[in-house]
Parts: C-alpha cells; structure tokens; sequence
C-alpha cells in the first residue's frame, strides 16, 4: 500500500490568524444595529444639544412603545416563517371598537379597552386559523385582513376622529412617575415577557423549531398548526395592546389610526435580525431595530432636516443597516 | 476486478485534477488542512474518512460550492481562481451533493435538467425537456411530471445523480450516493459508471461501505481530521478490514447481534388490519426486547408501513395494542400521538425531515422530550442540558460542544443527532428508517450496539433498511415487503447476508 502524497507538517497557522480577524470583522457586523445606534444618536447630538437632554430620550422611549409593541407583534409571525400585515390596521381597528364601546355603548372605559383588546385578539387568532387550517398564503391572508380592517375603521368613524375618550383610559398614555413617563414600562414588561416565553418555555422552542424546518419539527412531535395558530393569536393581543396605548398617548383615534405604522412595524424586527425565513431572531434585535428608527425619525425631526428630505434620509439609513445585516449573513454565517 | 491505468510512465497530463495544500477553516475551527493529491483521468478514485474527516468539504472546494481558504486546484494542469459551481460545471465537474438538492415545487424532469436545461433561441426548450428526462427516467419508476416535493428520500438522491451521470461532465464527483439504494440501483449505478469510465470519465466517488469501494474504486485516499491520512493507488490488493484500518487507523471489529427467537413470546405490541396508501398488512406482533428488520424494493412497503404506525402517513383502517394490557386503540394519526404512546420513528431525510439546522445539537436532541425536561411550560436548564450532553456523548456527536448549530456538522454527525433526538425521548416501540445512514464503518457498530442494548431493556425495535449487511447483523427477524405486505419472513440462521440479496429480483 503506498501513500499518494506525504502530508504536510506545516500547519495553516496563516489560516488561522486570517480567521481571527475575520471573527472580528464578523462580531462588528454582527452587532451592527447597536453600533449604528450609537453613531447615529452621538451624531444628532452633535448637531444638536438637545438630542441628549432628558426630555428627548423620554420622547424617543414613547415614541417607541407603539412601534415597539408592534414591532414585537409582527416579529412573532416572522420566527415562524410566517407574516401577519394586518397587525397596524387590527391596532387601529380594535382601539376603535374599545372606544366606542365606552362612548356609544355606555361601558365603563376599563371594559370597553379589554373588548378592543380582545377583538385584537381574535382577529389574531381568526388569521392563524385561515393559514393553518385552510392553507391561505399568510401574505395575502393578512394582506387582505389589513385592507378589511382599514375599511372598517373608516366605516366606524365615518371618517371622523374620536376624540371623545375617558380621562380613565388617556391615563396611561399621558401619566409620569417622578417625571417620566410610564408607556415605556409596558413595552418593557412586553419584551421581557415575549423574551421570557421565547427562550424560557417549552413553546417557544417550539417555535424556533417550527421557524427552522416544519416538516421536521412534525415528525418531532410537535403540532406546527396550533405553534403558528398560537403565534398570531398572541401577535393580535399584543397589537390590540399597542392600539390601546397610542389612542390613549394621541387621545384620539383618527379614520386611519395605525396605517402609517405598517413599514416601520415590519423594518424594525427584520433590522433587528429576525429572518423572513423564519426560526431566527430574538427579543433584544427587535428592540435594537425599534430604537434604531426611532431615533432616526426623532433625529431628523430634532436637527430640523427639510421635511422633503426626510423620507429619503431616513429610508436611505436604514438601507444602509439592511445592506450591512445582509452583508453579514451572506459572508459570516 | 482490473485496474485499467496499472503504474508505468504518466504525464502530468495524466492527472486530471490536482489539488495542492488545499485548507478550509471554518470560523475557528480546521476543517481541511494542506490537502494533497492527484486524481488520474479515467479512473474512480475512491475518497474515505471518518464522519466530519473532512470528505465533503474537500468535494465541495473541488466543485466551487466554497471557496478554499488556502491551496490551490488545479484542473487539467490549470490553477483554478475563484470558482462557483456554475463555473466549475461549465468547465465539466460536476457535484453530487451528499444531501438531496431538490427544488420541491419544480417537476422531478425540471430538477433532472437544472441548469442544464436544452435551449432553443436562447429559450428552454421544453419539448426536448421532457423527452430527454423521460429517457433519462426510463427503468427508474420515478415519473418526470410529479412534483419533485411529492418524491420520497430516493427518488430524490436518484434525480441529483441521473443528473450529474448524464450531463456529459468529465469530472463526476458523488458524494455518498448509494446510501439507502437497494441493491439493484447500486448494481445500476455502478454498471453506468463503468461504462462512463471507459469514455474517458474520471469520478471521486465518496462512500462508508468498503465493499462499495473494493469493487469499484481503482485508488482511494483517506482522510482524518481533515488532513491526508493514506491511501492506495492499488485497491485490488487490499481487504475490507485493511480498508476499515486504513479509514480508523486502528482494527475494527465487526458488531453482531445474538439473535434469539421470540415466537412463544407474548408480543409487546400487536398491530393488525393495517390498511393505508400501499400497505396491507393484516397482522404483525412486536415481542419486547425484538429487533426486526423490514426490506423489500422501494414501494414495496416496508418504509410505509414505519410512517403509517408513526402517524405520519394517515390510514384508512389500523389498531393497536400495548402489552400493559390498555384496550385496542387507532394508529396514532399524528407524530405528536405517537410519541405519547411511548413509539418513536427516525425519518430517512435527515435534512428535510430529521434535523432542524439552523438550532443547536442540544436543541435538537431535546427537541422531542422538552415536556420531560421543563416543570408547567419552563424549560429547566439543568435537566435539558443533562439530557442533551447524555446523548451527545452516548452518539459520540464529533463537534466542539452541543451548543453548535447541526447545520455545521458533516453528514454522518447530523444523522448521530437525529438519533439521539429520537432515543432520547425513551420511546418502548423504536422504528429506525436507514439509521446508519451516511454513518462511518466505526459508529454504524456503536449505533447497532446502542439498540442492541436498547433492545435488552425490553423495547422493540424496527430497524428499516436496504443494507443487508446491516440487517444481518442487527436484528432477530426479518419481515420482506413485496407489493404493499409482509410477503416472508425470516428469523434464526436463515437470515443471511446472500439469502437477503438474492431476493432482490433481478
Ligand atoms: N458550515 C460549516 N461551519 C462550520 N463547520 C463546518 C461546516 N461545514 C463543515 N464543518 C466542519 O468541517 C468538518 C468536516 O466536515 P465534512 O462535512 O467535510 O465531513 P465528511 O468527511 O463529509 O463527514 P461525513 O462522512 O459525516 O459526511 C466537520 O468537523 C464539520 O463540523
Ligand atoms: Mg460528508
């Protein structure tokens, strides 16, 4: 038996420190939305002192509670290779019903918010259904929900603006501790929570399981079609929530309440790190991405940019943290 | 056999692929270093190693599916720059992927012609498509217009294969092909690969079982831990236990269960009346501590019967009873159900059925079990941990650690995870669809090992195989399938390696 080449005794030490900094060059990509955060936030400021004052970061953290909130929901469809586009107009939808439960019904405010809430949730739920059992494309499923439930609220109002809602339920949106603000801690309370159920629960691994390889994960035993149907439902409650919270922080639900949420509520996850391809993200990307826009949104309203410039600029910020993100995926993983 | 190219005076022109201190590095971790050798035009070159030796990242550098993170290769004496797979099949080296590569929506006859679809005008031409898949199909059984997603595990690796045979390539490279082909596709592929030789054709053909190589491979090169470890330019002249040696770099010995018979037994479990998509079985008994093996051609429905008692293929009729003297209940009509009554099932498709890639080893192992590891819906670290690191090591899984996510892993080791998903969840009946797999000659003795001892503490086991070699030396009984029911049955000494190969029609 004779041996078709002798191997070499050098080992690819060479290799080994390319590798080294390519690991690094992959941990800066990796964490670019908290680097780019930071970049952006220390140029605002420079351009303007305000951006660091106290007042500002108070208004930087309400303005994300409801696109956090959302950005949350629509994250959860994402971990299972899912979508839901309905999530902004179902926020604007139920708040609606929960307002006027309290004004044209005569329910207590309390009762009223937990009805809009829970027809949030059922909407939520209604979607995970139509994917699951009946096999609709989710994208078109919601797609269709959405206008559905923009052409409601528009029908509820009549194209007017409620206004009208009980000093009980602004109270949240507008109360302050010391000072500050208490919107932010539901977001929290939200994150931590989802954060908690994500990584700590028996549900959701499944999740990522069922995100990563469907097929496989039915042969694990595990029931794909009550994950997903779960997903959404709890998707809807927590849009229903978010819906509560800016009618109560805006104190007004107008004829489009939401709308405008829509690209920013799925930017943010997707920013953040959670895969469309489902299976991959986490709680603390979402908040990454959620701040990220946040702050460009309040950025260039502070340092008082042409309000013609505004879209672009912004748009072309979060391309940039898009591109890095897809960078990264494509060369370090 | 002969060896057409015998040593005497070559040109370096004789050499039709060279690769030079080839290295691959992972993140941190080596999967290939400095790599040397030289494949001779028109022969079959043999590439062996253990599981994660490094066999398909080396074919997968050759083939541009990555790029080398040092080396050179070298294509008919020309060094190759930064290559793809579409360059590289341009040039006529063709890959066979050790996974199934399958677009699922397209037709079987679409996969069969990816990329090398016949034009017209710049256009597909459709019409030659079909006649020129369907001529390629011809003999297979496999339909050119099904969905290619509608395929069972063979089916597929078949279409990767016929591809890469009949893409007029001079460079064929099959990374484990013959894994779960019957005897027959074997002799098939083989017989197709002779004939391509003679024309000229040069092949690196990767496979776990050494009988494999010795009829077929003219030299062969060992790989271990990702370096050059031997190899011979003389297959002739070599055994299957130096073979074995050569890949382990120390003896092997050979695993062979003592078999005993269970008839007077009282069955562990009774099936009867099965009646599904191509199975009929009226009856069949499970006797605890039974190891069983079902075979039979594809369709012949022995894989069919494992997915209809696992509730993966719905039944039209079909019940079940457990010894412990519960009443005569349905076949489990879901995964899910069938775990809860203690049967768990390893799927042939590793990649599309077994694994979740993107997840974790641990992950995966526990993945079936997490309601024994978690108190009201929490996960408890401690126990899952303890769970996952007891099978990662009971599988002897080669990788840093089980946090690393199984699309990392090589082949073999990925398989090792799905087994240890399924042991894990301490089922009482095991169904193993091909559980060695893509598993190395060394591990497939501890894997038949690990459910020979499993099958001591009382459980019955179903082994589903096409290697008769594997059957032989695992199980008590054997159940042939021919056209959707058990058709004989061997047990005892009548199980032989000849006896289950010769009643493979020919
Ligand atoms: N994408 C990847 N990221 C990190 N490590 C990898 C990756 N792909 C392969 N490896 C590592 O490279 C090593 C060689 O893997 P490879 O797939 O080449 O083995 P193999 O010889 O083909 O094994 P098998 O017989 O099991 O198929 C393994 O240790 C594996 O974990
Ligand atoms: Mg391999």
């Amino acid at each position: 038996m004779s041996r078709t080449m002798t191997v070499a005794a050098k080992t690819p030490s060479q290799a080994g420190a390319k590798a080294g900094s390519r690991s690094a060059l992959g941990w800066v990509l990796h964490n670019v939305v908290w680097i780019w955060l930071i970049a952006l936030v220390v140029i605002f400021g420079l351009f303007n002192q305000f951006f660091f004052t106290v007042n500002n970061m108070q208004n930087i953290m309400v303005q994300a509670t409801v696109l956090g909130m959302l950005g949350l929901a629509v994250a959860l469809p994402l971990l299972v290779a899912e979508i839901d586009l309905s999530l902004p107009a179902n926020l604007g939808f139920s708040s609606a019903i929960g307002a006027m439960a309290y004004s044209d019904w005569g329910l207590p405010w309390f009762p009223g918010m937990l009805i809009g809430v829970g027809v949030a949730t059922f909407i939520g739920f209604f979607n995970g259904l139509c994917i699951t059992k009946l096999k609709m494309v989710s994208l078109i499923q919601t797609l269709s929900m959405m206008i559905i439930l923009q052409g409601a609220l528009l029908a509820l109002t009549q194209g007017r603006t409620i206004t009208n809602l009980s000093d009980g339920y602004v109270w949240i949106g507008q109360a302050t501790i010391g000072g500050w603000p208490i919107m932010p801690f539901i977001f929290v309370v939200a994150l931590v929570g989802v954060g908690i159920l994500l990584t700590r629960t028996v549900f959701g691994r499944r999740v990522y399981a069922v995100g990563g390889n469907p097929v496989a994960s039915n042969s694990a035993g595990i029931r794909v079609d009550s994950v997903k149907i779960m997903i959404y439902t709890l998707a809807g409650f927590l849009a229903g929530i978010a819906g509560f919270l800016l009618a109560s922080w805006q104190m007004a639900i107008t004829s489009n309440q939401g709308s405008s949420y829509l690209l920013y509520a799925i930017a943010a996850p997707i920013i953040g790190g959670v895969s469309v391809f489902g299976g991959r993200g986490n709680v603390i990307g979402v908040l990454g991405g959620v701040l990220l826009l946040t702050v460009i949104q309040v950025g260039l309203a502070i340092i008082s940019v042409p309000s013609f410039y505004v879209g672009m600029i912004g748009g072309f910020m979060i391309f940039v943290a898009v591109a890095i993100d897809a960078i990264r995926v494509r060369y370090f993983s | 056999m002969t060896v057409p190219m015998t040593a005497g005076s070559q040109a370096a022109g004789d050499y039709v692929l060279k690769v030079e201190k080839l290295g691959k590095v992972y993140g941190g971790a080596i999967a290939l270093r400095d790599v040397s050798l030289a494949i001779r035009r028109g022969t079959i070159h043999g590439l062996l190693g253990e599981n994660g030796a490094g066999k398909s990242t080396l074919v997968g550098l050759i083939s541009g599916q990555r790029q080398p993170s040092s080396g050179t290769i070298y294509l008919n004496d020309v060094p190759l720059a930064h290559s793809d797979v579409q360059k590289m099949e341009e040039a006529g080296v063709f890959l066979v992927t050790q996974e199934p590569m399958i677009i699922d929506h397209l037709s079987a006859a679409e996969n069969l012609m990816l990329g090398i679809w016949p034009r017209r005008f710049g256009f597909v031409n459709w019409r030659k498509l079909r006649a020129d898949a369907a001529r390629m199909l011809a003999g297979t059984g496999i339909d050119g217009a099904m969905r290619a997603g509608a395929l069972d595990a063979v089916a597929r690796r078949k279409l990767n294969i016929l591809r890469a045979m009949f893409s007029g390539g001079k460079v064929i490279i099959l990374d484990e092909p013959t894994a779960a082909l019957t005897v027959e596709d074997r002799k098939q592929l083989f017989d197709f690969m002779r004939r391509l030789k003679a024309d000229g054709v040069t092949f690196i053909f990767i496979s776990h079982y050494n009988d494999e190589i010795l009829d077929i491979c003219d030299a062969v090169s060992v790989l271990r831990d990702g370096a050059l470890a031997g190899g011979s330019e003389d297959v002739g002249s070599l055994t299957s236990a130096q073979l074995s040696e050569l890949v382990l770099g120390r003896g092997l010995v050979l695993f062979q269960r003592e078999r005993r018979s269970f008839a007077t037994d009282t069955p562990a479990v009774e099936l009867r009346d099965i009646v599904g998509p191509s199975v009929r079985v009226p009856a069949l008994d499970l006797r605890p501590g039974e190891v069983v093996g079902f075979t039979g051609l594809p369709g012949a429905g022995a894989k069919e019967l494992a997915r209809c008692i696992f509730g993966l293929t719905p039944v039209e009729s079909g019940t079940i009873r457990f010894a412990d003297g519960s009443a005569t209940q349905d076949l489990p009509t879901s995964p899910r159900d069938a775990f809860a009554s203690g049967i768990a099932f390893l799927s042939d498709d590793r990649r599309r059925d077994g694994a979740i890639g993107q997840m974790s080893i641990g992950a995966n192992i526990s993945l079936s079990s997490l309601t024994s590891v978690a108190r009201s819906g929490f996960l408890s670290k401690e126990a899952e941990l303890a769970l996952s690191q007891r099978y990662f090591d009971a599988m002897g899984i080669k990788a840093p650690s089980a946090e690393v996510a199984v699309d990392t892993l090589s082949g073999g080791n990925q398989q090792k995870v799905c087994l240890g998903r399924v042991l894990a969840t301490e089922p009482r009946v095991l169904i193993l669809d091909e559980p060695t797999r893509g598993i190395d000659v060394g591990v497939k003795q501890d894997v038949l090992r690990i459910v020979d001892e499993l099958s001591r503490t009382g459980v019955a086991v179903i082994i589903v195989s096409t290697d008769t070699d594997e059957i032989t030396r695992a199980v008590d009984r054997v159940c042939i399938f021919e056209n959707g029911t058990i058709a004989r049955e061997l047990t005892g000494s009548e199980i032989t390696n000849d006896r289950l190969r010769g009643l493979e029609p020919s």
